[in-house]
C-alpha cells in the first residue's frame, strides 16, 4: 500500500505520482510552445479558467470512482447519475418556483436549498441501490452499474418528461434554469468547482489514509474474505464507497448543470464515467482493488484534461474526436509505464513470440492511419497526407522490430 | 554418484533484502535431498531459481554438469526440473486431467483437443500415485492432498529428473502423508532425484538420504542423514539450542466460557447431507482443546460456525459464559471477545497490499487512533508487540507483507489477533509453515497466555502438535465427533482410529 505521503517524515510524494506531475508539466510547457496560437501564454487567464473547470468536474467524479476502485469494485453509472443528479436538482427547481416561469427565473431560497439537497439525496440513493444490488442479490459490480448506467438517464429522461407535463402542461425533454443563484455559481464557477474539488481531495485523503474506515477500504479491495474474517463489516465499507461514488457524481452533476444554465437528460455528461476511471487508472489506481492514492488520482485528472485541452489546441478542427483515442492512449501508456519495472525485472519483453511479431505491423498500421488523418489539418502537409502516413508507419515498424531485435539479443 | 545439479555460489538478493548469498552443494543423482531452515532461510527461493521461476541471480548451476541460464520454468522442465510449489498452482475450474496437461494439450490428427487420450493417461499417472480420482472432476474440488497428487502426476508427466517438493506436506494429513511416502519411494525406484522442503523433522529423517542446512540465506552444511540427529540439524538452522519445554505443569483450568450443544451444520449439496452432526464441546477458561481429524472432517467448519463466519443455517446452541449467542458476522464474535486464525492464508487471512504493520494492525486499528485519526506512530507502536511476541522476521513495520516467507506471513496474522486481546482463540492449523524453532516460541506463547486466562481452541494436521498442547483432544469423523481423549488417555494411534472412523489409518 502506498499511503501517499503518510510514510516515514514529512511529505514525500512517491515515484508513481512525481513521474506524473513531471508529465503534466511537460504536456503544459509543449502544448504553450507548440501551439500556433500560443494561448497558453497569451490568454492565459481564460485557459486556465477552461482547465481548472474541467479538472475539477472531472476531477470530483473522479475521486468517487477512485475510492470505489481501491475497495475493490468498479463504478460504471458516474455519467448517468451525473445527469440524473441535475435532473433532479432542476425537477425540484421547476416545483418550486412560479407556475408560469418556464425558464426558472425566480425560485424561492428554499426551493433552491431543497433541490441542491434533492440532488445530493438522489446520489445516497443510487449508491445505496448499488450496494443492495451488490452485497444482497451478489450483483457484479459490473453488471450492477451496468443495469443503472443504462437505466438512470433513462428513468431521468421519464422523469423529466412527467414532471414538466404535471407542471407546465407540455412535455420537455429538457429544463432551463436562470435562477439568480445559479447564475452566480456559474459565474464563479471556476473558483467554486476549484474549490470544492480541493476540499473534497482533502477530506477523501484524509479518510483513505488516516482513518479506521479507509484502512478498511483497502483491506476490502486488497482481499474481501479475508477483510469479512477479520470482523469487517464489509457490506458496510462498500455502501460507503458506492454512496460516495454516487455522491460525487452528484455534486458534479449540480455544477454541470449550473455551468450550462439546462438539465438536459439525454446527452448530459455521456461517457463521464470512463473519463473518470481512465483519470483513477492513470493516477495509480489498480482495478483489481486495494490499490490507489488521491494524490495521484488528482494528478491523473490534471493530467487527462491536460492532454484533452493539448489536443484541442493543436488540432483545433474537431478536437473532440480525438478525445476518446487520446485517452485511451494514456491509460494504456500509463499503465504500462508503472508496470515496466516490474515487466523488465522479471525478464519479460514487449514482443515475445509470434503475437508479438503479430503485434508490431499492427501498431505500425495504427500509427500509420492517425499520421495521415492528423497530418490534413496541417497545412505545410496538404496533399502529401498519404506518404506521410506511409513515412510514419513504415518508421514505426522499423523502430517496433528494432526493439524486438535487441530484445531477442539480450535475452540469449 | 555423480552430481545432478552443482550450485556454485548462488545468491539473490531482493530490493534491500539479501535472500541467498553465496550457496554452494551438490545434488547427487537419485537421492532425496532435504533441505532446512528457518523460515526466511532462503529455501523457497532458492528452488525457484533452480525451477526457473526466478531468472536473475548471482552464481552459477550446472545441471549435468553443464552450466544452465534458464530462461523460465519452461527451460527448466526441458532440463528435467519439475517443482511443487509451497502454494499449489492448480485451474481450479479444469478438470483433473486438464491441468496434468496445461500448456501441453495432446491433440487429435485434426488439431482438435484429445480428452480421451488425456483423460486415459491421467488416470493412468493418478492410479500409480494412488489417487483414486476421476480425472474428469474439477481441480477445485479435489482435497488437498489429491490437488498435490496432480502436481506430482504433472511433474510425471513431463518426465522429470528432479522433482523438488517445497512444504508438500504442510496440508496434508497423516494418511495423505503416508500416501506421499510411497509416492516418493516409488518415485525414487525410477531413479527421479528429490529436493525436499519441509520443517517436520520426522519426515525430513524419514526420507532423506542427505540434509542441507541453510540458515540467513547462507549455506551451513550438508551432512548424511545416518551421521545427525534431528537436535543437531535444528542447532546448525537456528544457530543455538532450542529449550524443550513441558507446556503442561499445573496449568489450571478456569470457568468454563464456551458450550456448543448438538451443534448441526447442514450441506444441502452434498449426498452427506451435513458439514457437521450434534458436535458439542466444552470450552474453560486457561484451557487448550485440540480438535483433530483428517482433512474435510469439518475442523474448519466447527471454528467457522462459532466464529459467525459460516451461513447462519445451523441448528443447536452457542454458549457463551452460559448465555446463546447466535453470531451471523465475525465482527459480532471479535466483540465477544473470540478471535480466530484462518487456515488458508493466502486465500483467508493476508492482504497482500497492505504493509507488515497494517496487516497486522487491522483488527486493533481503534487503538492506533489520535484524536480520530489514525497515527502512524501510535501504529507502529502497537503492532511492535505481537510483532516482537511471535518473532517476525521482516525489514521493518513497513516491509511489504508479500516479501516476507510463508512462515513469518503466517506470524503476523497470528500476531493479529494477539492485539485484540482475546477471550477465546480459536486456531486453525496455526503452525502450517512455520519452523521448528518458531513452533516451540508459539508454543510457548500460547502456553503463557492460557496461563492468563485464555481459552484456546486449535486444530491441527500434526497428531504431535496436538499432543503437545492440547489438554483434552476431540476427535472429528465426517462432521461426527467420534471419540474424546484426556492428555494422559491419548495416543496417536487412538486419535487415528477415531478419526478413520474406526478402521486403523491405511
Ligand atoms: N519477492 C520478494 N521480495 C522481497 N523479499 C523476498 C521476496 N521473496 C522472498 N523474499 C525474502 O527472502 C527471504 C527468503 O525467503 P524464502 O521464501 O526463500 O524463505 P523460506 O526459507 O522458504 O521460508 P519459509 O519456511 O517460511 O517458507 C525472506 O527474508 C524473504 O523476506
Ligand atoms: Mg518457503
Amino acid at each position: 500500500m502506498n499511503l501517499s505521503g503518510t510514510s516515514g517524515s514529512g511529505w514525500r510524494l512517491p515515484r508513481h505520482e512525481l513521474a506524473l506531475l513531471g508529465a503534466i508539466v511537460l504536456v503544459f510547457v509543449g502544448t504553450g510552445w507548440l501551439d500556433t496560437n500560443h494561448t497558453y501564454f497569451v490568454n492565459w487567464s481564460e485557459s486556465r479558467d477552461i482547465i481548472l473547470r474541467n479538472t475539477s468536474l472531472l476531477g470530483i467524479i473522479a475521486l468517487g470512482a477512485a475510492v470505489v476502485i481501491i475497495a475493490g469494485g468498479i463504478d460504471l453509472s458516474a455519467g448517468s447519475m451525473v445527469a440524473f443528479s441535475a435532473t433532479t436538482c432542476a425537477l425540484l427547481l421547476a416545483v418550486f418556483s412560479e407556475v408560469d416561469d418556464k425558464r426558472l427565473v425566480t425560485v424561492p431560497p428554499l426551493g433552491i436549498a431543497v433541490a441542491i439537497g434533492g440532488a445530493m439525496l438522489s446520489g445516497l440513493l443510487v449508491g445505496t441501490l448499488h450496494t443492495w444490488l451488490i452485497t444482497s442479490i451478489r450483483l457484479p459490480p459490473f453488471v450492477a452499474t451496468l443495469a443503472t448506467l443504462v437505466g438512470l438517464r433513462s428513468f431521468a429522461r421519464a422523469m423529466c418528461l412527467f414532471v414538466t407535463k404535471e407542471r407546465w402542461g407540455s412535455e420537455s425533454q429538457q429544463i432551463n434554469v436562470n435562477t439568480p443563484f445559479f447564475a452566480w455559481l456559474k459565474e464563479h464557477n471556476v473558483w467554486i468547482s476549484t474549490g470544492t474539488f480541493l476540499v473534497l481531495a482533502f477530506v477523501t485523503w484524509l479518510i483513505l489514509s488516516r482513518t479506521v474506515l479507509g484502512r478498511h477500504l483497502y483491506a476490502l479491495g486488497g482481499n474481501e474474505q479475508a477483510a469479512r474474517l477479520s470482523g469487517i463489516r464489509t457490506e458496510n465499507v462498500k455502501w460507503f464507497a458506492y454512496c460516495f461514488g454516487s455522491l460525487t457524481a452528484a455534486l458534479a452533476g449540480i455544477f454541470l448543470m449550473a455551468d450550462s444554465s439546462v438539465a438536459q437528460p439525454g446527452n448530459l455528461a455521456r461517457g463521464y464515467e470512463l473519463n473518470a476511471i481512465a483519470a483513477a487508472v492513470v493516477g495509480g489506481c489498480s482495478l483489481q482493488g486495494g490499490i490507489g492514492t488521491v494524490t495521484g488520482t488528482v494528478f491523473g485528472a490534471l493530467f487527462l484534461r491536460l492532454v484533452i485541452d493539448a489536443v484541442s489546441k493543436l488540432i483545433k478542427a474537431s478536437a473532440d474526436v480525438y478525445e476518446g483515442m487520446i485517452v485511451g492512449i494514456i491509460v494504456a501508456l500509463a499503465v504500462t509505464l508503472t508496470q515496466f519495472g516490474q515487466l523488465a525485472k522479471a525478464g519479460r519483453t514487449l514482443f515475445p513470440g509470434s503475437r508479438g511479431l503479430a503485434a508490431i505491423p499492427t501498431i505500425a498500421t495504427f500509427a500509420g492511419l492517425l499520421a495521415m488523418m492528423g497530418a490534413a489539418n496541417v497545412e505545410a502537409f496538404r496533399g502529401r497526407t498519404g506518404l506521410l502516413g506511409v513515412v510514419v508507419g513504415g518508421g514505426v515498424l522499423l523502430l517496433l522490430s528494432a526493439i524486438r531485435w535487441t530484445e531477442g539479443r539480450s535475452v540469449s | 554418484m555423480t552430481p545432478i545439479i552443482a550450485f556454485r555460489g548462488v545468491g539473490k538478493r531482493f530490493a534491500g533484502v539479501t535472500a541467498l548469498s553465496d550457496v554452494t552443494f551438490d545434488l547427487m543423482t537419485g537421492e532425496c535431498h532435504a533441505i532446512c531452515g528457518e523460515n526466511g532461510a532462503g529455501k523457497s527461493t532458492l528452488m525457484k531459481i533452480l525451477s526457473g521461476v526466478i531468472t536473475k541471480y548471482d552464481g552459477e548451476i550446472s545441471v549435468r554438469g553443464r552450466p544452465v541460464a534458464f530462461r523460465g520454468t519452461r527451460d527448466a522442465e526441458v532440463a528435467g526440473i519439475a517443482i511443487i510449489h509451497q502454494e499449489l498452482n492448480l485451474v481450479e475450474q479444469l478438470p483433473a486431467a486438464a491441468n496434468i496437461f496445461l500448456g501441453r494439450e495432446k491433440r487429435t490428427p485434426f488439431g482438435l483437443l484429445d480428452d480421451a487420450a488425456m483423460e486415459r493417461e491421467a488416470a493412468t499417472l493418478l492410479t500409480d500415485l494412488e489417487c483414486p480420482v476421476d480425472p474428469r472432476t474439477p481441480a477445485g474440488v479435489l482435497r488437498v492432498g489429491d490437488q498435490q497428487l496432480l502436481e506430482i502426476a504433472k511433474a510425471l508427466s513431463l518426465k522429470s529428473d528432479v522433482l523438488i517438493m517445497d512444504e508438500p506436506t504442510s496440508a496434508l494429513t497423516e494418511t495423505e502423508v503416508a500416501r506421499l511416502d510411497r509416492v516418493i519411494a516409488q518415485l525414487r525406484q525410477r531413479g527421479v532425484t528429490i529436493l525436499y522442503i519441509s520443517h517436520k523433522m520426522d519426515e525430513v529423517f524419514r526420507l532423506a538420504d542427505r540434509i542441507t542446512v541453510l540458515r540467513d540465506g547462507r549455506y551451513v552444511k550438508t551432512v548424511d542423514r545416518v551421521a545427525t540427529t534431528p537436535r543437531e540439524i535444528t542447532g546448525w538452522m537456528v544457530g543455538r539450542e532450542i529449550a524443550n519445554h513441558d507446556f503442561h505443569g499445573a496449568r489450571s483450568r478456569g470457568e468454563k466460557v464456551l458450550g456448543v450443544r448438538d451443534l448441526t451444520l447442514p450441506w444441502p449439496e452434498h449426498p452427506r447431507g451435513y458439514r457437521l452432526k450434534n458436535v458439542s464441546l466444552d470450552l474453560h477458561a486457561g484451557e487448550i482443546v485440540g480438535i483433530a481429524g483428517l482433512m474435510g472432517a469439518g475442523r474448519t467448519e466447527l471454528l467457522e460456525t462459532i466464529f459467525g463466519a459460516t451461513e447462519p443455517t445451523w441448528t443447536g446452541t452457542i454458549l457463551l459464559d452460559g448465555r446463546p449467542v447466535r453470531f451471523i458476522h465475525p465482527k459480532e464474535a471479535c466483540d465477544a471477545g473470540i478471535a480466530m486464525v484462518t487456515e488458508d492464508r493466502k486465500r483467508l487471512g493476508l492482504f497482500p497490499d497492505l504493509d507488515v504493520a497494517a496487516n497486522v494492525s487491522l483488527c486493533g486499528l481503534r487503538a492506533a487512533l489520535r484524536g480520530g485519526l489514525l497515527s502512524r506512530g501510535r501504529e507502529e507502536a502497537l503492532v511492535a508487540s505481537p510483532i516482537r511476541e511471535t518473532a517476525v522476521k521482516s525489514a521493518g513495520p513497513h516491509a511489504a507483507i508479500t516479501g516476507l516467507s510463508g512462515g513469518n506471513q503466517q506470524k503476523c496474522i497470528i500476531g493479529r489477533w494477539l492485539l485484540v486481546k482475546p477471550r477465546i482463540l480459536l486456531l486453525d492449523d496455526p503452525t502450517r509453515g512455520i519452523d521448528v524453532g518458531a513452533k516451540a516460541e508459539l508454543y510457548q506463547l500460547i502456553d503463557r497466555l492460557c496461563r492468563e486466562g485464555l481459552a484456546v481452541v486449535v486444530t491441527s494436521s500434526e497428531l504431535s502438535e496436538l499432543l503437545t498442547l492440547a489438554d483434552r483432544i476431540l476427535v472429528l469423523a465426517e462432521g461426527r465427533l467420534t471419540a474424546e481423549f484426556s492428555r494422559a488417555e491419548a495416543t496417536e494411534q487412538s486419535i487415528m482410529e477415531a478419526a478413520t472412523g474406526g478402521q486403523a489409518p491405511r
